[in-house]
């Protein structure tokens, strides 16, 4: 590795820190190394556009956060959320409960942790806070907790990108991730019902059965949408990138058709939005494809697999290496950014040591989902401290019991890979 | 003094026959260059090989001829579908005239061509259990090709309907039923185990697939004569060793495809080179193709 | 920030705006298409995914560019979003400069890729890929304008970047 290598880690980190958007240190560090080189400075724009112009997988990105978007708009998150009340609201701690429940069926439609505490997210903070019933730093806390689980549970954007990087088949990857998931979603349930009795939160009104099959009619749309996912991806209609637009469509149909809550006018507010959001994200994944480049022509991968390959790892210590590593880069570095360029310096090593790709996946998705509630840089952090309007601090130590429980989580989907394997074995997957 | 830095970028994965033989390459003129080979498409993004190279911000690349054939219209007709008759056509070709023709109008892109890189004969695998002898019987048969205009053609070329996938979706897609089969050498069946989740293989034969081992040209004419012979040398051995390791495997797995349960076949492969030259010859293709070249072409086959 | 922009400068947004929201609703239909096509009709086409990957590229450059607000931009805030207003102010100048410095001395040779990639057509539809790629030519413009913006605030003292740890969940994830 060069020293100018190091100039363009260093820029990245330094002009980060003070400020600049994260895809412009990147794509700026790239030119930047790129001219100390003396090399030709389009490099980094041509390895960002023929990237991007050759990921077609990348493409259920926007179609993922247009579906997302257009259920919180068009009201399928509210009657999920009556239905989730009516369901387990009853229990101590129940708003809590609510909270992972709703969760673990709106990750069934959505492919993004962000959209998810953005969403169901907000919602159910409101109602968990309003009356003081529980601290808003609590609230913001399981709502971040619950939001990791999002893209655990299919469909998920972490999971198209590794996929992407590694070659791995969605649908494979898709089914790996439900088992954790669901797993998380009990581990998350568990530890909100012990800091219910440790803090005495309230119970909610018993909601009178006779409402149930009102309540539960109203939520059908919205509860049949993981199936419409499922059955369009694994009946055969479309590919998990296409299921994205399907989702879409569903959504679609519904909030216009069936709950009449969406107009033209705000159906063109959400696509707007949907764009937007869409550039914001995807401009980060710009970024990392031009440092890819940096990392690549710099042969850092062969570095690191040349350093792990004489220390003569076993699998398992190499997987908790990587855990250990990637859960400190998670405080540090943005999701996409540990997926798009660090997964690659990791996966080569983890191939020859006879680790699965799918296992691999779940276990790298899983963590740095879980990098986006870690302080200092956590994404879900600031998103739910600017809904909670509770500070950071207070809302980081209601955070800590569930992050956790959620490590130790990832402990346990690391040391058992049948935990991740059966669902895709079962459905043909040879690894 | 410093070794001049030949960095190659290949899609081909790490474990391919190919990589080996870009080992060897590397290993074979390292008196001489310094040879970096950046495979899986890690270096440039797959498609981007041929221009990082004539931009020169590359100096070596696995270049596919669909790629060239979108700048040089004449190379087209190395990627229609009939063309070779097998691996020792596609040598003999490009050891002829024809080939020099097609190797000058590359020169003049700024692309030496060192090698076509043979990677195995394309067979048609399919999941339903139907009995295929003509094009006919594809039709209606839903079947995955590489996306860009010239692979859907070949799809229909052979009588299917072409449809685009992401490699790596292909497993599923044949689980699913969202695709009828799909078409691929006989190792890439084997390394995506897509024999899993298919019923048979229908030796159709109907491309010679080869990639060109390309470098710049500028830095070609560069190299003096001793440079030039020590890679040219190096290249020829090893993608020989690579042609007949291709062909051993090929050979091998048909066998192993019937072990596992699928029926593997030749179906009237006259009924479909007719069909198929005929699809050509009335398609936008030909229109860019050198005169006379198609039978000049054919003549070489023994 | 508060007060209500002029109305060719409301018009202006609009459009800016409208060109990535139409590309995504544009991407939407021909994802259905495809589907339709092939699971529907029995005959699939090839040229929607040529479609859907150019309006990818062009929802995402044009939207960080050209329709790009500062705070719909993901940035590291743990420390810019802490500091005095004073110590912000040169934070954003420092950035700004390094920015600005950085694309206008590579706008030359990205100008030089672009245009050369005319030697090569989009498959389906027989774009020239300088046409498609010259969104980062816009892009990279347009940054160096809005950046250089930020600069002058900066440098005159009249901006200082709000908290955008506040703006993040308001603004470009929710409505
Ligand atoms: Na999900
Ligand atoms: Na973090």
């Amino acid at each position: 590795m060069s020293w100018e290598f190091g100039a363009a880690v260093a820029m990245i980190v330094l002009s980060a820190i003070i400020g600049l958007p994260i895809g412009h240190a990147m794509l700026a560090s790239s030119v930047f190394y790129l001219l100390l080189q003396g090399q030709d400075m389009s490099i980094a724009f041509e390895q960002m556009l023929t990237g991007l112009y050759g990921s077609y997988v990348l493409l259920a990105i926007p179609l993922f956060i247009f579906a997302a978007d257009l259920m919180n708009v068009g009201s399928l998150s509210d009657k999920l959320l009556d239905f989730c009340r009516a369901l387990v609201g009853r229990f101590r701690g129940g708003l809590g409960h609510v909270n992972v429940v709703s969760s673990l069926i709106f990750s069934g439609m959505s492919g993004s942790a962000i959209a998810d505490a953005v969403g169901m997210g907000r919602i159910i903070i409101n109602l968990m806070t309003k009356d003081g019933k529980y601290p808003g730093a609590y609230a913001g806390a399981i709502t971040a907790a619950s939001a990791i689980i999002g893209p655990i549970i299919p469909p998920s954007i972490p999971m198209v990108l590794y996929a992407l990087v590694s070659d791995t088949s969605i649908g494979f990857l898709f089914l790996g991730g439900v088992a954790p998931g669901l797993i998380l979603g009990i581990l998350l349930m568990t530890m909100n019902a012990w800091q219910a009795r440790i803090h005495d939160y309230p119970v909610e009104e018993p909601v009178p059965l006779r409402e149930l099959p009102g309540i539960t009619l109203r939520a059908v749309p919205a509860l049949l949408m993981p199936v419409i996912l499922l059955v369009g991806i694994y009946g055969g209609v479309t590919t998990p990138t296409e299921a994205a637009a399907l989702a879409a469509l569903y959504a679609f149909l519904v909030s216009t058709l069936f709950y009449r809550s969406v107009s033209l006018r705000l159906a063109y507010e959400t696509v707007r939005n949907s764009a937007k959001s869409t550039a914001a994200v995807g401009f980060l994944i710009a970024g990392a494809l031009a440092f890819n480049y940096v990392v690549t022509i710099e042969q850092v991968p062969n570095v690191i697999r040349d350093a792990l390959g004489d220390t003569e790892l076993t699998r398992i210590t190499f997987l908790l290496l990587v855990n250990v590593i990637l859960l400190l880069l998670g405080c540090l570095l943005e999701a996409n950014a540990i997926l798009l360029v660090i997964v690659p310096i990791f996966l080569p090593t983890a191939v020859s040591l006879g680790i699965d790709p799918v296992h691999f996946g779940v276990i790298v998705v899983v963590n740095t989902m879980i990098g986006l509630a870690t302080p200092p840089y956590g994404l879900l952090l600031f998103v739910v401290t600017s809904i909670t309007r509770s500070p950071i601090r207070e809302t980081i130590r209601h955070l800590l019991p569930f992050l956790a429980i959620m490590i130790a989580g990832l402990g346990i989907i690391t040391l058992v890979p049948d935990i991740v394997l059966w669902l895709p074995r079962l459905y043909g997957y040879g690894g | 003094q410093d070794m001049p830095t030949l960095r190659l970028s290949s899609v081909v994965s790490d474990n391919d026959i190919r990589a080996e033989a870009f080992a060897e390459i590397a290993e074979a003129v390292s008196g001489t260059f310094d040879m970096q080979v950046f495979n899986g498409a890690t270096l440039v993004a797959q498609g981007s090989e041929m221009t990082s190279i004539q931009r020169g911000n590359l100096e070596m690349g696995l270049i596919a001829p669909q790629t060239i054939a979108e700048q040089i219209p004449e190379w087209s007709i190395v990627t229609s579908a009939y063309l070779f008759s097998d691996a020792a056509h596609l040598q003999a070709t490009f050891d002829s005239d024809v080939g020099d023709e097609l190797k000058a109008l590359a020169a003049d892109a700024g692309i030496h061509v060192l090698a076509p890189v043979y990677f195995g004969t394309r067979q048609v695998n399919l999941a339903p259990e139907i009995d295929v002898q003509t094009p006919e019987d594809l039709n209606g048969i839903t079947m995955r090709m590489p996306g860009g205009d010239a692979w859907q053609f070949l799809g229909e070329a052979i009588g299917a309907n072409p449809t685009p996938l992401a490699y790596a979706e292909v497993y599923t897609a044949l689980q699913t039923g969202a695709i009828d089969g799909q078409d691929n050498p006989l190792p890439n069946d084997y390394n995506m185990k897509f024999y899993e989740v298919t019923s048979q293989i229908v030796l159709t034969g109907h491309l010679i697939g080869f990639d060109v081992l390309g470098i710049s040209k500028e830095l070609w004419d560069g190299f003096t004569p001793e440079q030039q012979e020590t890679l040219q040398t190096a290249v020829d051995a090893a993608i020989a060793t690579s042609t007949q390791r291709h062909l051993d495997r090929e050979a091998e797995l048909v066998e192993f495809f019937r072990d596992e349960g699928l029926r593997v076949y030749e179906p009237d492969r006259i009924a479909f080179r007719d069909y198929a030259q005929q699809k050509y010859l009335e398609s936008e293709f030909a229109a860019s193709w050198p005169e006379g070249m198609i039978d000049r072409i054919n003549a070489l086959a023994e | 920030m508060s007060s209500s922009p002029s109305r060719p400068t409301h018009i202006l947004r609009t459009l800016a705006d409208a060109v990535p929201a139409t590309l995504l609703a544009v991407m939407f239909v021909c994802f259905i298409i495809q589907v339709f096509m092939r699971y529907v009709m029995d005959s699939p086409v090839g040229w929607t995914v040529e479609v859907c990957v150019i309006a990818w590229l062009w929802i995402l450059l044009w939207g960080q560019s050209v329709s790009a607000e500062e705070q719909d931009e993901i940035r590291f805030d743990i420390l810019y979003g802490s500091v005095s207003s004073g110590v912000r102010r040169w934070f954003r100048i420092v950035f700004s400069l390094l920015l600005v410095g950085i694309y206008a001395w590579s706008l030359p040779a990205l100008w030089d890729f672009v245009t050369f990639m005319k030697i090569q057509d989009t498959s389906y539809l027989d774009i020239p890929f300088s046409w498609v790629y010259s969104v980062a030519l816009i892009f990279s413009v347009v940054t160096i304008l809005r950046y250089l913006r930020i600069l002058w605030g900066a440098a005159r003292g009249t901006d200082t970047g709000q908290s955008s740890v506040d703006e993040l969940g308001r603004k470009d994830f929710t409505e």
